[in-house]
C-alpha cells in the first residue's frame, strides 16, 4: 500500500510537471484512484481536505474578481507605467514593484492575469519586445508573493494549516526578505535587459498620454469595491487579534462586497476559478493518503537523519529541497506534500517557526525556475502563447533559474543570520 | 413553420480559405456567421465576425477588461493583420453549430438561444444548404403572431 501511495501520487506529479491532462483532472483522478484502491478511506479522504485553504482561495478569488471589474486595477498598473516617465529602467522597477505588491496582497497568479495583458498592450505602444518585461513580473510576483499569507497558494497552504502563524507573523518574517530580493532581481533583470529596453521618445509620449482614469470613471461600485478590498487586506492583518480564522476573513469580505456591489450572484460565483478549487481538493485526498500510509513519516525520518539533528541544516536542506522539488513538479503539490513533513519534523519539540519559513520561501522563490514551477509562470507563458509570441522552456529557465538561485543565497543568509 | 421557407444565405468559404477572405465574405453576406465547408460540402466550422476581430486585433486584447484609455490603435492593428491576412481561416473558425433543414422552429429558436452569435448553418443530409440569421427568423415568427 505505501508504494501504491508514492506510486498515485508521483504518477499525478508527473502528468501535472509534463502537461500530459489538466492539473485539475490528475489530481481528481489520483485522489479517485486512493480512495477506491483503499489507500485511504473515504472518511479520511474527507477529513484530509483542507477546508480553510479552499474557503481563503474561494473568498480572494469573489473579492478579487468584483473589484476587478472596476478598472481599478488597470488603473494602477497605467498610472505606474505613465510614472516612469517613458525611461526602460523605471519602467521595469515601476512594472515589478506593482506586480510584487499586487501579488502580496491580491494573490500572484491574479496578479499575472491582471498585469500581463496591459504589459502586452503597453509593449506594443512603446515598441519594446514584450518577454522581458513579462518574464520580469512574473518573477516579481513569485517574490513578491512570498511577503504574505495570501501572496502564494504554499504560503496560503502553510497560514490555513499551521494555526501558530498569523498574517502578520507572515508579513514580519517574510515580507522584508522579499522586499530586498525584489529589489536586487529587478536591478540584475533590468541590467541584463538594457539593451533590448529602448523607447523613443515619441513612444513613451504615447504613454503619457494615456487617460489611465477613464475607465475608472465610468464604472459602477468603484468606491465600494475599494474600501471592502483595503478592509479585507486591514483585517488580514488584526485577524489573530480578532480571533478571525483567515479564510473567514476572505469570505467575509467576499459576502459584505456581494451584499453592497454584487449585482449578479451567478456573475459573481463564476470569478471563482473552480478548476484550481477542484485541483486542490484532489491534491489533499493524495496527501492524506501518503499520510495515511506513513510516507510523510519516512520522510521526515529521513529528514532528521541527513540534518543530523541541527535545526539549521534542517532549514536550509527544507529551503532549498523545496526550491528544487517546486521547480521541478509545481510548488503547490510539493508544498501540500511537504506541510505534514514539517508537522512531523516539530513533532514533540516546542514550536519554532524557522522551518515554515524555509519552506514557504523555497516553495515560493522556487517558482521563479522554470515555466512549470509556478502557477503564475504557466498562465504567463499561456497569455503569450495566445497572442503568438513563444517562451521556450530553456528560455523561461535561463533567466528564471540564476534569479532563483540569486534569491535563494539572499534567503539562505536570512535564515542564517535573522531566523537563529 | 419550414426553414425552406426562410431566406438563407449562401455565404461560405472552402476550407483553404484565407483570414481575410473569410473576414471579406462575412462582411459581404452581412451575416453575423459563414460556413467553412469540406471538399463534399459538409460544415467544418463556422467563422464569426468575432474571429474577424480576433484576426485583427492581437489575442492580448481579449484578456483585457478595461481599455477606454486607449484612443488611438492604428499603428498595433496594422501590424497585426499584416501578419495574419494570410493565416488559413480553419485557425480561427470555431465548431459548427448546425440544424436540418427539416426541423421545428421550437429546436431553432433553443439553438439561438444557446448560440453566442446570430446565425446557425443549416444542412441538408449533412450538407450545406444556407446560413439562417436569427433577425429573418425572428421577422418569420413575428409574421406568424
Amino acid at each position: 500500500m505505501t508504494l501504491l501511495a508514492v506510486a498515485l501520487f508521483a504518477g499525478a506529479l508527473a502528468v501535472v510537471a509534463f502537461d500530459w491532462v489538466h492539473r485539475t483532472k490528475a489530481a481528481l483522478v489520483g485522489a479517485g484512484a486512493m480512495v477506491v484502491l483503499g489507500v485511504i478511506d473515504q472518511q479520511r479522504a474527507i477529513a484530509a481536505i483542507d477546508w480553510a485553504t479552499l474557503g481563503l482561495l474561494v473568498g480572494m478569488m469573489i473579492l478579487v474578481g468584483l473589484t476587478e471589474r472596476t478598472g481599478v486595477f488597470t488603473y494602477l498598473a497605467l498610472r505606474a507605467a505613465q510614472l516612469s516617465g517613458g525611461r526602460p529602467i523605471a519602467l521595469v522597477f515601476v512594472l515589478a514593484g506593482v506586480t510584487g505588491v499586487m501579488s502580496a496582497f491580491l494573490d500572484n497568479l491574479t496578479a499575472i492575469l491582471l498585469v500581463v495583458p496591459i504589459t502586452l498592450l503597453l509593449a506594443d505602444v512603446l515598441g519594446l519586445p514584450p518577454v522581458p518585461l513579462v518574464l520580469i513580473e512574473v518573477i516579481a510576483s513569485n517574490i513578491g508573493g512570498t511577503a504574505t499569507l495570501i501572496g502564494d497558494p504554499p504560503n496560503i497552504m502553510i497560514g490555513t494549516h499551521v494555526a501558530e502563524l498569523t498574517f502578520l507573523d507572515f508579513v514580519v518574517n517574510l515580507a522584508p526578505v522579499s522586499a530586498l530580493t525584489l529589489l536586487i532581481v529587478t536591478a540584475a533583470l533590468a541590467f541584463a535587459f538594457r539593451r533590448q529596453l529602448v523607447i523613443t521618445p515619441a513612444r513613451s509620449q504615447a504613454v503619457l498620454q494615456l487617460d489611465a482614469g477613464r475607465d475608472v470613471r465610468g464604472s459602477k461600485y468603484v468606491g465600494r469595491s475599494v474600501v471592502v478590498l483595503v478592509g479585507t487586506i486591514v483585517a488580514f492583518f488584526l485577524h489573530s487579534l480578532l480571533h478571525i480564522e483567515p479564510a473567514v476573513v476572505a469570505l467575509g469580505g467576499a459576502t459584505v462586497l456581494l451584499l453592497v456591489a454584487g449585482d449578479d450572484v451567478e456573475d459573481a460565483l463564476e470569478r471563482v476559478e473552480w478548476s484550481t478549487i477542484f485541483f486542490f481538493l484532489g491534491l489533499f485526498v493524495m496527501v492524506g493518503g501518503l499520510e495515511e500510509r506513513g510516507v510523510v513519516g519516512e520522510v521526515a525520518t529521513f529528514l532528521g537523519d541527513v540534518t543530523d539533528g541541527s535545526a539549521t541544516a534542517e532549514a536550509l536542506v527544507l529551503l532549498w529541497g523545496a526550491a528544487a522539488g517546486s521547480a521541478v513538479v509545481d510548488n503547490i503539490p510539493f508544498t501540500a506534500a511537504m506541510i505534514p513533513v514539517v508537522d512531523e519534523l516539530g513533532e514533540g519539540e516546542p514550536f519554532d517557526d524557522r522551518n515554515w519559513w524555509a519552506l514557504a520561501l523555497g516553495a515560493c522563490l522556487g517558482g521563479n525556475a522554470t515555466p512549470i514551477a509556478a502557477a503564475a509562470n504557466v498562465a504567463a507563458v499561456g497569455v503569450l502563447e495566445r497572442s503568438g509570441i513563444q517562451v521556450s522552456f530553456f528560455r523561461f529557465v535561463a533567466v528564471g533559474l540564476p534569479v532563483t538561485l540569486l534569491s535563494l543565497g539572499i534567503a539562505s543568509v536570512f535564515l542564517l543570520l535573522v531566523q537563529v | 413553420m419550414h426553414l425552406r421557407d426562410l431566406p438563407l444565405v449562401e455565404a461560405s468559404v472552402p476550407e483553404r480559405a484565407t483570414l481575410l477572405e473569410a473576414a471579406r465574405t462575412l462582411a459581404a453576406a452581412q451575416t453575423a456567421a459563414i460556413a467553412v465547408l469540406q471538399g463534399d460540402g459538409t460544415v467544418a466550422g463556422l467563422f464569426t465576425d468575432d474571429d474577424v476581430l480576433r484576426g485583427i486585433f492581437p489575442a492580448y486584447v481579449e484578456d483585457l477588461h478595461h481599455t477606454a484609455f486607449v484612443e488611438e490603435v492604428g499603428q498595433i492593428v496594422g501590424s497585426r493583420l499584416q501578419e495574419s491576412a494570410g493565416d488559413p481561416v480553419t485557425r480561427y473558425m470555431r465548431p459548427p453549430l448546425v440544424v436540418e433543414l427539416e426541423t421545428s422552429a421550437l429546436h431553432v429558436a433553443e439553438r439561438f438561444l444557446h448560440c453566442p452569435w446570430g446565425a446557425l448553418a443549416v444542412v441538408e443530409r449533412g450538407r450545406f444548404v444556407g446560413m439562417l440569421r436569427q433577425v429573418d427568423f425572428v421577422a418569420r415568427l413575428l409574421r406568424i403572431v
